[in-house]
């Protein structure tokens, strides 16, 4: 017989997670409250109680974390010590995710509540979203390699089906079955170099697997894990070759999720990339390939989306690009170059969010996606059109726009690292995206074709969320030094950190 | 011979059995069963591989794989729901008439 006292000690969850796993499998009682009853906002309300909450409790990990020793927690999941067994295991840099993607998560909630009041089986959506945010908070905090894949297949589930929400058109049934399939195959190469891993160390917590696995000899067995790895993980945050999903998928959601996926989730992929890298090996053996992916990534998307005509679509290759210039800082292997990578990781979600919500409230009010009928709508609509300029500008990397910042600190560290090649890829792509964010520009201020045009502007609420973003865009360009110092911490956790990490793990 | 390497083999064929299904299969439903043989690819190695380290089956392995398996079905069932509203829309399950998205 157990009591419940002993029983909550042996199951604990870290705090973000537990708000938002049990406010998203409490939203289906409460939606079915709110249809029977009859009252009107309930769904609403808690979403945005959840998500708030799940924000404050990401600070409240921080505090606790600045106070353990070793600035490593350890939760276990059934009361046994981290090499046995699933745990979670918060280091700074789960820290600093988890609170990207709570941030972002808050403000996305808000905009929806606007943009999806016409649409039907809300109650699914809003548990959806929730199950997708717990799912990233869930993989930034797992301390072991299965902890990571339960909560990425719980990420994936809920992304699939939120990109096909709109079940009643063609275009999201395609996209969403499309990235099932990829995704899908993906999390088959990531489960095989799990049972490599295993087969090679006998575990697959985090830090036992560094500590047995960092500065091995080369083994042929370690070329296969490495292509493993990046094929699991690269599908996910659309790394060129495995690419393809991301422009069905992205656009064809809805704008909210749009915002969600491109802000967060392919980070999140970028993320689980990055740390299992760092934590198996050395930087130099991953140096090289990373390097030409960055390239590949950066280049192809940039020249696919000088093509497109529908704006969304547009964006979404531009996300591919933003992901090519994260994988720079991947590659330098050095505390400063991932400093850039995380960094550029919550700037981005900022600036493409945004992005993707001013581009659907343009979206919502007009009902097309294509820049030749949107001429000139952005004399009609001035607050969401300042506001996507602003993260055009911001994803173009102009000075005075956090995107700069976090751009200047990867370039800068790939020549630090000595592969000046990568920062003038990298510069010369950076130009080379401006070109089809002015287009944008260009297409949204100039005369309308239609006289007959008649748009109005969006919500206030929808316009309220867009503009704070855009602030914080400029805000974070002119005075980045809190959001440096942490990444800084974080970047530090994972690659100078190690040997900390493992002996607070394992005593 | 290793003990391991007839497992190790039949997961290599496993695996590449399942990833040739993904790109020669035009159903929608026959690629699903390639990410399930990919799945019971990575299981079957799982299995495999929890005799050698501790000279004991390790149960942390089987455990694994029970977790593993309820996760890839899962995946299954979502993909056959989104198999069947394609086709309510194209009237077909032939992947390749899914080219409507232009890239």
């Amino acid at each position: 017989m157990v009591d419940p006292g002993s029983l909550s000690q042996i199951i604990q969850f870290p705090l973000p997670l537990a708000v938002l796993l049990c406010g998203g499998l409490a939203l289906p009682i409460i939606g079915l409250l709110a249809e029977r009853a009859g009252v009107g906002r309930l769904r609403e309300a808690w979403m945005f109680i959840v998500t708030a909450a799940a924000l404050g409790s990401v600070y409240l990990l921080y505090q606790q974390l600045k106070a353990a020793p070793g600035r490593v927690l350890v939760v276990t999941l059934w009361g046994q010590r981290p090499p046995l067994g699933g745990c979670f295991e918060i280091d700074a840099l789960g820290i600093y995710m988890g609170g990207s993607i709570a941030f972002l998560g808050f403000l996305v909630a808000l905009y929806s509540f606007k943009y999806m009041e016409r649409e039907s089986r809300l109650t699914e959506f809003y548990t959806l979203v929730l199950l997708m945010m717990a799912g990233m908070t869930g993989i930034a905090l797992a301390g072991d390699f299965f902890t990571l894949f339960i909560f990425w297949e719980l990420m994936g589930l809920s992304s699939y089906v939120l990109v096909a929400f709109l079940k009643n058109r063609w275009g999201p049934v395609e996209a969403g079955f499309k990235y099932l399939v990829m995704s899908a195959t993906a999390g088959a190469f990531l489960l095989l170099s799990m049972s490599f891993l295993y087969g090679m160390t006998g575990t697959l917590n985090f830090a036992q697997l560094a500590a047995s696995l960092h500065g091995s000899v080369r083994t042929p067995w370690l070329f296969v894990l490495f292509s493993a790895l990046v094929v699991g993980f690269g599908v996910k945050s659309a790394i060129v070759p495995l690419h393809t999903w991301l422009p069905d998928a992205h656009p064809e959601a809805p704008s909210p999720i749009s915002a969600l996926l491109s802000g967060i989730v392919i980070e999140t992929g970028l993320y689980g990339l990055t740390r299992v890298l760092y934590l198996l090996f050395d930087p130099n053996f991953f140096q090289l390939s990373i390097a030409a992916l960055a390239v590949l990534t950066m280049t192809l998307a940039n020249i696919t989306a000088l093509l497109q005509q529908d704006i969304k679509r547009l964006l979404a290759y531009s996300s591919i690009a933003q992901i090519g210039y994260m994988l720079i800082g991947v590659s330098t292997g050095t505390a400063y170059g991932v400093m850039g990578v995380f960094l550029h990781v919550f700037n981005h979600s900022l600036m493409k969010g945004m992005a993707f919500l001013s581009a659907g409230s343009i979206v919502h009010e007009t009902g097309t996606r294509d820049l030749k009928r949107l001429r000139g709508v952005g004399r009609m609509m001035p607050y969401t059109t300042f506001t996507l300029f602003i993260a055009l500008l911001g994803l173009g990397g102009v000075p005075a726009t956090n995107g700069f910042i976090s751009k200047f600190i990867l370039f800068n560290s790939a020549i630090g690292a000595g592969m000046a090649w990568l920062a003038v890829a990298g510069v010369l792509n950076s130009a080379l995206s401006m070109a089809y964010y002015l287009r944008v520009m260009k297409a949204l201020i100039s005369t309308p074709e239609d006289e007959g045009l008649k748009v109005h502007e969006a919500p206030a609420l929808m316009v309220a969320v867009t503009v704070l973003m855009a602030a914080l865009v400029v805000v974070f360009g002119l005075y980045p030094a809190p959001v440096i110092s942490l990444a800084t911490r974080a970047s530090r956790a994972l690659v100078d950190g190690m040997s900390r990490y493992i002996g607070a793990v394992l005593p | 011979m290793d003990p391991f390497t007839p497992f190790i083999v039949s997961v290599a064929l496993l695996f590449i059995i399942g990833l040739g299904c993904l790109m020669v299969k035009r159903d929608m439903v026959r690629l699903l069963i390639g990410i399930e043989i990919l799945f019971n690819a990575a299981n079957l190695n799982f299995v495999a591989l929890s005799l050698q380290t501790k000279g004991f089956i390790d149960p942390f392995a089987h455990s694994i794989v029970m977790m593993a398996i309820v996760l890839d079905g899962t995946v299954i069932a979502v993909g056959l729901a989104m198999a069947l509203n394609v086709y309510k829309h194209y009237k077909t399950l032939d992947i390749r008439k899914l080219r409507r998205l232009k890239w």
